[in-house]
């Protein structure tokens, strides 16, 4: 093993993880409430994809339609839901710790989670923007989300300078002070039904995935997953700090810019659309580095398969655990991911590795 | 034509002024050190040729190239910078930490190429690391680190260096064979730097510095005099010539004298 290069061993890591992604999405459409066949699973992808591409059925139905629709419209967009919340909390992780050079850095770390937090209770709590019944918290959610990181980049900025430790501290007071509107809000709402959804919403949840969020969220992640890759060997650079990065030729301000707009705007409309699930932005980084390295260029594609995979184990243990109950997927999240953080820790400061 | 010339130069914080109307001319080609005590703005007056700090007023040149103007790129093409580094928060193989010097020649969007690869493995034998390259930049002892990052910024390919302390942590030996693997470069270098031995053996000028102001600027021979050593360093010294390599020699005397007891 020691003599493979680190493309070779790359690859290695992208056949497994591929292979492992497979597997992992077929086990989560076929678990649930309704038991389907494991064959049927992919004759009916089939149908649905490649089949409707070329006008005919591949596969002689034998199921019934509400089999197959449950594989498609529900169990489906779940797992394509579930992939791009992993990969997209991941990739903005990773595009805050490169911003932040710090490793304990998280998509959450400007406010964001915070300040999504509390325009989505807002919105809960106070019933505003209802001509939007589907989408109203989720908008309330972003546009807080957006509040809270322009909030933090501006009070970080001190002479026309942003550093990654005024950033964090920034982070940490806009953090606060959303949170405190979070609590206010709650505490002084008389309605529990309320109370109680937005506290739910707070936890995070996959629940009610369909294909319309799919695809608002896929406009977001894919044009980031683009950036972020485009700009892989700039954030290389950036890990080196904002001096060293600039004696080098990068333009720090654009890059910066870039990195902060992409990770606001996939944690944002993740956070909007399925709460606020914590760790996976933490965790997944250090383990995808723990295969790959440090380099971008490996640790993009690196973390969107690893965040993606993770996410959907979190979500089937969340559905199965207490099953026929759903637990809120945040809880998992962090049931795994802490435990997770402290074993890296104490493995002895291979954390960055 | 690719001098480094700074002229009128002020940089205060919050109304202090840390330096005031400096004026360096560093000629083509020339290794010219830069002298001076601690916190008499040395590491300042680098940061704001290669634009860390912004100054309030004056020019800097380099070549033809206005650096006050100029974005970050540009100057990096023209210019390679080497400071200490000991607080990389990401670990990564030493092949990499030097190709790091070849991004601003990247082709738009696009990796390394054979030809950075190349370059990189020939600055690396170059500072005495050609098996380093698959060890990880943090496993590495101060020393080798130092040497990494000179490596990178050779492979960086530039007209002008700067260096701040680059020697800093390394043993003798490796003193003076990475100022002689500067001193063999076509580059025009401006190194701030403590041992004024090794300032004497290897500069054809030096700057000398104090409280923010230049004091002296010449040869070694012109500028390290006794009388101001002891002004700048309070310390005596004895300046002879080394008879073998013609170069000063400067003899440090605490107490006074060196029979003091």
């Amino acid at each position: 093993m020691k003599k493979l290069s680190r493309p070779q061993k790359f690859l290695l890591f992208l056949i497994a993880a591929l292979i492992l992604f497979v597997l992992t999405m077929m086990i989560s459409i076929w678990f649930g409430a309704v038991k389907i066949r494991p064959d049927w699973i992919g004759a009916i992808l089939a149908n649905k994809t490649l089949g409707r591409l070329l006008g005919r059925e591949l596969f002689t139905p034998e199921w019934q339609e509400n089999i197959a629709s449950i594989v498609w419209d529900i169990r489906l967009p779940r797992v394509i839901e579930s992939f791009m919340i992993g990969s997209g909390l991941a990739l903005a992780g990773l595009g805050m710790q490169a911003l932040t050079k710090n490793s304990l850095a998280d998509p959450y770390v400007l406010g964001i989670s915070s300040g999504a937090s509390a325009g989505a209770v807002f919105v809960i709590m106070t019933g505003a923007l209802a001509f939007l019944p589907g989408y109203r918290v989720m908008l309330g959610g972003f546009v807080g989300a957006v509040i809270a990181i322009i909030l933090a980049v501006r009070c970080a900025t001190i002479r026309k300078r942003m550093t990654a430790v005024q950033l964090v501290l920034a982070g940490v007071a806009v953090s606060s002070l959303f949170s405190a509107v979070v609590n206010v809000l709650i505490y002084t709402s008389s309605e529990s039904s309320k109370q109680k959804t937005a506290m739910f919403w707070m936890i995070g949840s996959l629940a009610g995935s369909n294909w319309t969020d799919v695809k608002i969220l896929a406009i977001v992640f894919i044009p980031c997953l683009v950036i972020f890759f485009l700009i892989r060997k700039s954030l290389d650079v950036l890990l080196l700090g904002d001096d060293a990065a600039k004696t080098l030729g990068v333009n720090i301000g654009v890059l910066k810019l870039l990195i902060i707009v992409g990770s606001t705007l996939l944690a944002g409309s993740i956070v909007s659309m399925s709460g606020v699930i914590g760790f996976v932005g933490l965790v997944i980084p250090h383990l995808t580095r723990m295969f790959v390295g440090s380099t971008h260029k490996y640790t993009i594609p690196g973390v969107v398969l690893v965040g993606g995979i993770f996410m959907l184990w979190c979500d089937l243990i969340s559905r199965i655990i207490a099953a026929p109950q759903e637990i809120p997927i945040g809880v998992v999240t962090a049931c795994i991911g802490a435990p997770f953080f402290l074993f890296m820790l104490r493995r002895g400061g291979k954390i960055g590795g | 034509m690719s001098e480094l010339r700074v002229s009128g130069l002020d940089y205060s914080i919050s109304g202090k002024k840390i330096l005031d109307q400096i004026l360096v001319d560093v000629q083509d080609g020339d290794f010219v050190g830069l002298i001076g005590p601690n916190g008499c703005g040395k590491s300042t007056l680098l940061k704001n040729i290669y634009k860390v700090y912004k100054p309030d007023c004056g020019e800097i040149r380099l070549g033809d190239l206005d650096a006050l103007r100029v974005s970050n790129t540009a100057l990096a093409r023209q210019l390679a910078v080497m400071v200490q580094e000991n607080s990389v928060e990401f670990d990564m193989p030493v092949i990499e930490m030097v190709m790091l010097g070849r991004y601003v020649h990247r082709k738009h969007f696009q990796d390394t190429s054979k030809e950075d690869l190349a370059i990189a493995r020939r600055y690396l034998a170059e500072v005495g690391l050609p098996d380093f390259e698959e060890r990880s930049f943090r496993s590495l002892s101060g020393g080798e680190k130092q040497r990494v990052l000179v490596a990178r910024a050779l492979a960086q390919d530039t007209k002008f260096i700067i260096l701040d302390e680059p020697t800093n942590h390394l043993d003798i030996g490796y003193q003076y064979l990475i100022m002689s693997i500067l001193k063999r470069q076509k580059v025009t270098i401006f190194a701030a730097m403590h041992d004024l031995n090794i300032a004497a053996y290897y500069c054809d000028k030096v700057v000398m510095m104090e409280k923010g102001h230049i004091v002296a600027t010449g040869t070694p021979e012109e500028a390290f005099t006794e009388e101001r050593i002891q002004a700048l360093f309070h310390i005596n010294t004895h300046i002879t010539r080394n008879e073998r390599t013609g170069r000063l020699h400067i003899s440090y005397e605490p107490d006074g004298s060196a029979m003091a007891f």
